[in-house]
């Protein structure tokens, strides 16, 4: 639909879409079958997300990196252009403000509202992720000095110090944040780490570690005080009940269904990736395990859930593959710094290089990764933000249509 | 020989000396406050190492440079990023919210902080930054977008601390430590960034919380963002582009704009992200005109935005802006016709007492010519005609419109015209409330001679409606006031009628005499009525107002004065005259002018005693 359409031409399409002719108990089989499809397409699309058994020969991608991500949220643009299509072509409008979906697709408007902020959010965060990508770049082109010297090895160690520094912040220590101002006035004092060969104990001093993590905060942290994203994923999910069955049209089914995948979709983006305030983020989905067409869903978010559950007693960044990788990477290589000496041993040069290179191998994927998914993020918003326009319409069009006139 | 190792300390001893890792009382010192010569010496020492790195081959003495070299690094890191926060001064946002815009060649005078740089250590904490325009440093020839009227650069940081800020750069680019060097000015520059914003009054909100809040709340942040917007593109970020400009220059490929987009990557989201929600907030017809301010606002900048935002990297800024542009040019377009919906189903079922002007009309009419008021945005996003189903729809619901007879009308105008058909078809069913038709007739009357004056009133909005449908407007309340006539005056009028009267016929035959009685009787019953009741109807508009009432009394007068001279006599003649010729010509007349006023009459209609 052009961007320029007036609106008001909305009412005689409503009016020549459907052949009234069709008698009610048609229409309802029709709208049967329809959910049906969607409920089995949305199956199909998410066991395709589910990492394959071992045996198979196809590399997949790998849980929560940046190409499975894309993959997941590809899947929810088609359940959304599906379900558009159910609702608002729906074959008879005026179900949309009678009982029970006068309630549910308001609610259903509202988790909207709440998923377009989690985007935003999330937006933000991949920018702290490219913070983290740039750090890991010094200190690989750092390493990838011939041969590598002091120097380079104390510079590698101080870009490393802060991007686990940075990763590793816990939510619950900044729910009473300072606020990013704090950290400029150690400014004056040196950030430096260890120096000399072989020495160092390699943690940073206070004050670089709190400007490195207020550098951090100033970007995630970029949403409206006191928002947050466990309690936006918490109130998404707290009026989510499947219908009770035994109505006369099956759209709350669908309104259902689509709430489920929208909040499943919103919370893996949170668990993924860096989010202002994700302390407390609910780890179940309430999605009963009777519906067939959940059980993927429900399997992928157990996985999730699992990886998210030992992360966040440690304090993490998200659970994004690659970001993960990069934190194993560092660790270690960040060990490596702090007990070098030069020259460096044949072997261990091996080692080393073949971990820079791994972890230059995950910043390449970051830097050609992280755009493309910003771009599709970007474009579920524009999306989710047209739907929910034409769903308004169509709600106020019903219901006038249905006042009674002066 | 160099001057500075005569004082016998080597390259590496300096370097060594200033080591920012080093447990000493140094770490509290920066070499950029001392004097002017430590500086030096320390940028020597730097260079002396970075050349022996290029030119030794790879030996021990290599790593023992290289080691030395990055302590040196890790130190002008530090340094830098002291530097930049030490200049770095939130705006002074009043003397920025100038609204007169005016060109860079405003006389270069006056601030004390530009001119002096003998001034070792500057305190800028107090300084308010002018806006002269300073000469702007290092720039050589990369002007010419400089030549936008609207966008005015200040010089962020003074000039001697961008020469230092510059000689660091250039050399950590060299050693190979450009990363971090971008990283220090983007972390600093970025919270600088966030001061100013919050200075601005730049909320960070949430669609949610914009959802939530109340218009008049909403209002006022959109004034206030159209505001801080203008201010941030064309001063704040200009001229971080600037700053970027004078201390990257010339040192490695784009990486001015490289830091430039560092820095303000955020910043920009999150002044657009206020622009965006309101742009998908629910529509109702109060935030038109604010949203069209919106929307005004945010297209003046854009030739800004795409000056300042030219580079590749920045496109996807530019692509956003104009995104955001085109939502709320939907959302012009979506409120227009959430309004023209109210309108059609403004329920309110009490009818107004009195006849009088219904607050809908007042309320319509009033946005109609605030809409003509913003004609020229209006008529460029406004591009379809009103949907108003087809001339003969059998919706009984909507009204019909025939725009055959108005062609060559914008869509804007065909719309106000939509909207006041809208409003009569709403009247005329609140017209349906009234026990009295005569009052229904009033009511349409008063509203539609109300919506005829505001639109002569209006040069603009009588230009787009039309004289055409002007005139039938006009028609219309006319038409109403002859109804009114009708279903008032007709039986009171009718009781003066001649027929069955024995007009010159026989005296004092006993039937006309009694017909006589019954009709002044009568006459002044229905009189004294409709004075009652009709007293206190309204005609707010006291032309109009005059002007039905000497209608009224054209009528009416001359049918009483001549029925009084044609049977008065039988009456006069007879017992208790009084008692039926109750009223001289005068007291009617007066009488009507007691007609409409908006209050019941307590007096008797006679004022002159009997």
């Amino acid at each position: 639909m052009p961007a320029t359409e007036y609106p008001g031409s909305f009412l005689g399409r409503i009016s020549i879409r459907r052949n009234q002719v069709i008698s009610m108990d048609g229409a309802h089989e029709q709208e049967l079958e329809d959910l049906e499809l969607f409920q089995k397409h949305v199956s199909e699309r998410f066991s395709d997300l589910l990492p394959p058994p071992p045996s198979d020969d196809i590399s997949p991608d790998a849980l929560l990196s940046i190409a499975w991500l894309r993959k997941l949220l590809d899947e929810f643009l088609c359940c959304e252009a599906q379900f558009k299509a159910l609702l608002i072509m729906g074959r008879d409008p005026s179900q949309i403000v009678k009982p029970p979906l006068d309630r549910l697709v308001p609610e259903f408007l509202d988790r909207v509202v709440k998923a377009l902020d989690i985007c935003n959010a999330v937006l933000h965060g991949i920018e702290s992720v490219r913070q983290f990508q740039k750090l890991a770049e010094i200190a690989i082109s750092a390493l990838e000095q011939r041969p590598i010297g002091d120097g380079q090895v104390k510079r590698a160690r101080r870009a490393l110090n802060s991007l686990i520094t940075s990763m590793a912040v816990e939510d619950k220590d900044f729910t009473n944040s300072k606020s990013t101002e704090r950290a400029w006035s150690f400014g004056r004092r040196g950030g430096g780490i260890g120096t000399g060969t072989g020495t160092g104990t390699g943690t940073a001093t206070p004050q670089h570690k709190d400007r490195v993590a207020g550098q951090f905060r100033s970007l995630s942290w970029s949403m409206a005080k006191g928002w947050s994203a466990a309690k936006q994923i918490q109130a998404m999910s707290s009026n989510l009940a499947a219908p009770r069955g035994g109505e006369s049209s099956s759209l709350p089914q669908t309104v259902y269904l689509m709430s489920t995948v929208l909040v499943f979709v919103m919370w893996t983006l949170v668990a993924a990736l860096p989010c202002q305030e994700r302390g407390g983020l609910p780890t179940n989905l309430p999605v009963s395990k009777q519906m067939s067409w959940a059980q993927s869903m429900i399997g992928l978010q157990e996985k999730i859930a699992e990886e998210w559950k030992k992360k966040e007693k440690k304090g993490s960044a998200g659970l994004l593959e690659e970001m993960q990788k990069m934190e194993k990477l560092s660790q270690s290589l960040m060990e490596f710094t702090e007990s070098f000496t030069f020259p460096l041993e044949t072997e261990k040069a091996e080692e080393v290089a073949a971990q820079v290179a791994e972890l230059s191998e995950t910043c390449k994927k970051l830097e050609e990764g992280l755009v493309p998914l910003q771009q599709q993020i970007r474009e579920v918003f524009h999306r989710v933000v047209k739907s929910r326009t034409e769903i308004v319409e169509l709600l106020e069009y019903t219901s006038k249509a249905s006042s009674p006139i002066v | 020989m160099d001057p500075s190792l005569e004082l016998s300390e080597t390259p590496e001893q300096i370097i060594l000396r200033w080591d920012s890792a080093a447990p000493d009382e140094v770490k509290d010192k920066m070499i950029f406050d001392s004097d002017r010569e430590e500086i030096d010496r320390y940028l020597q020492a730097v260079d002396e190492i970075q050349r022996s790195i290029s030119s030794a081959p790879i030996s021990d003495d290599h790593n023992k440079a290289d080691s030395t070299m990055q302590i040196a690094m890790a130190r002008l890191e530090d340094e830098f990023r002291h530097i930049l926060s030490s200049h770095t001064t939130p705006i002074e946002v009043d003397s920025l919210t100038d609204p007169s815009p005016s060109s860079r060649s405003m006389s270069t005078s006056a601030s004390g902080v530009f001119e002096d740089e003998n001034d070792d250590e500057p305190d800028l904490q107090e300084v308010q930054l002018d806006l002269t325009g300073s000469p702007s440093f290092g720039s050589s020839g990369r002007s010419s977008y400089r030549a936008t009227t609207s966008i005015r650069e200040i010089d962020l940081i003074p000039s001697d601390a961008v020469i230092d800020l510059r000689s660091i750069a250039e050399r950590m680019i060299s050693a190979g430590y450009l990363r971090e060097c971008i990283q220090v000015y983007g972390s600093v520059r970025k919270s600088t960034f966030d001061s100013s914003f919050r200075r601005l009054g730049i909320e960070k909100l949430s669609i949610g919380d914009i959802q939530r809040l109340d218009w008049n709340e909403l209002e006022t942040k959109i004034r206030r963002w159209i505001r801080a917007a203008k201010v941030s593109i064309r001063t704040l970020f200009s001229s971080e582009k600037k700053l970027c400009e004078q201390i990257f220059y010339g040192i490695g490929t784009a990486i001015d704009d490289a830091c430039f987009m560092e820095t303000v990557k955020g910043p920009v989201t999150q002044l657009f992200n206020f622009a965006e929600a309101i742009s998908i907030s629910r529509r109702s017809p109060e935030k038109l005109f604010k949203i069209l301010d919106l929307h005004d606002a945010l297209t003046e900048l854009i030739s800004d935005i795409d000056v300042i935002f030219e580079s590749k990297s920045a496109e996807y800024i530019r692509i956003q802006a104009a995104e955001i542009v085109s939502r709320l040019a939907e959302a012009v377009r979506g409120t227009l016709s959430e309004f023209e919906n109210a309108v059609l189903r403004e329920p309110s079922l009490h009818p107004v007492p009195g006849g009088t002007l219904h607050p809908l009309t007042r309320y319509v009419m009033n946005y109609v010519s605030l809409i003509s008021d913003y004609k020229v945005t209006l008529d460029e996003l406004i591009v379809s005609k009103p949907s108003t189903g087809s001339r003969y729809s059998a919706d009984p619901s909507i009204p019909d419109m025939d725009f055959g007879e108005l062609e060559g009308k914008t869509p804007l105008a065909l719309h106000l015209i939509w909207s006041i058909v809208i409003l009569q078809f709403n009247l005329e069913g609140k017209s349906r409330h009234y026990r009295d038709p005569s009052l229904a007739h009033l009511f349409i009357m008063n509203n539609v001679h109300y919506i005829v004056q505001k639109i002569k009133g209006s040069p603009e909005l009588r230009e787009m409606i039309g004289d055409v449908y002007l005139k039938r407007l006009t028609g219309k309340y006319r038409q109403a006031a002859t109804n009114y006539e009708r279903t008032t005056w007709v039986n009171v009028l009718y009781c003066l009628r001649n027929e069955g009267l024995n007009v010159g016929g026989s005296l004092s035959s006993g039937p006309a005499k009694s017909l006589i009685r019954d009709r002044f009787k009568t006459f002044n019953a229905m009189f004294e009525e409709v004075h009652r009741t009709q007293s206190s109807w309204l005609i707010p508009d006291s032309q109009l107002r005059e002007e039905l009432r000497i209608s009224i009394i054209e009528k009416l007068i001359p049918a009483y004065r001549s029925f009084l001279g044609l049977h008065g006599h039988h009456i006069e003649s007879g017992r208790h005259p009084e008692n039926y010729i109750k009223y001289s010509v005068e007291e009617l007349e007066n009488a009507i002018l007691d007609f409409f006023e908006g209050c019941s009459v307590t007096h008797n209609l006679r004022r002159r005693s009997h």
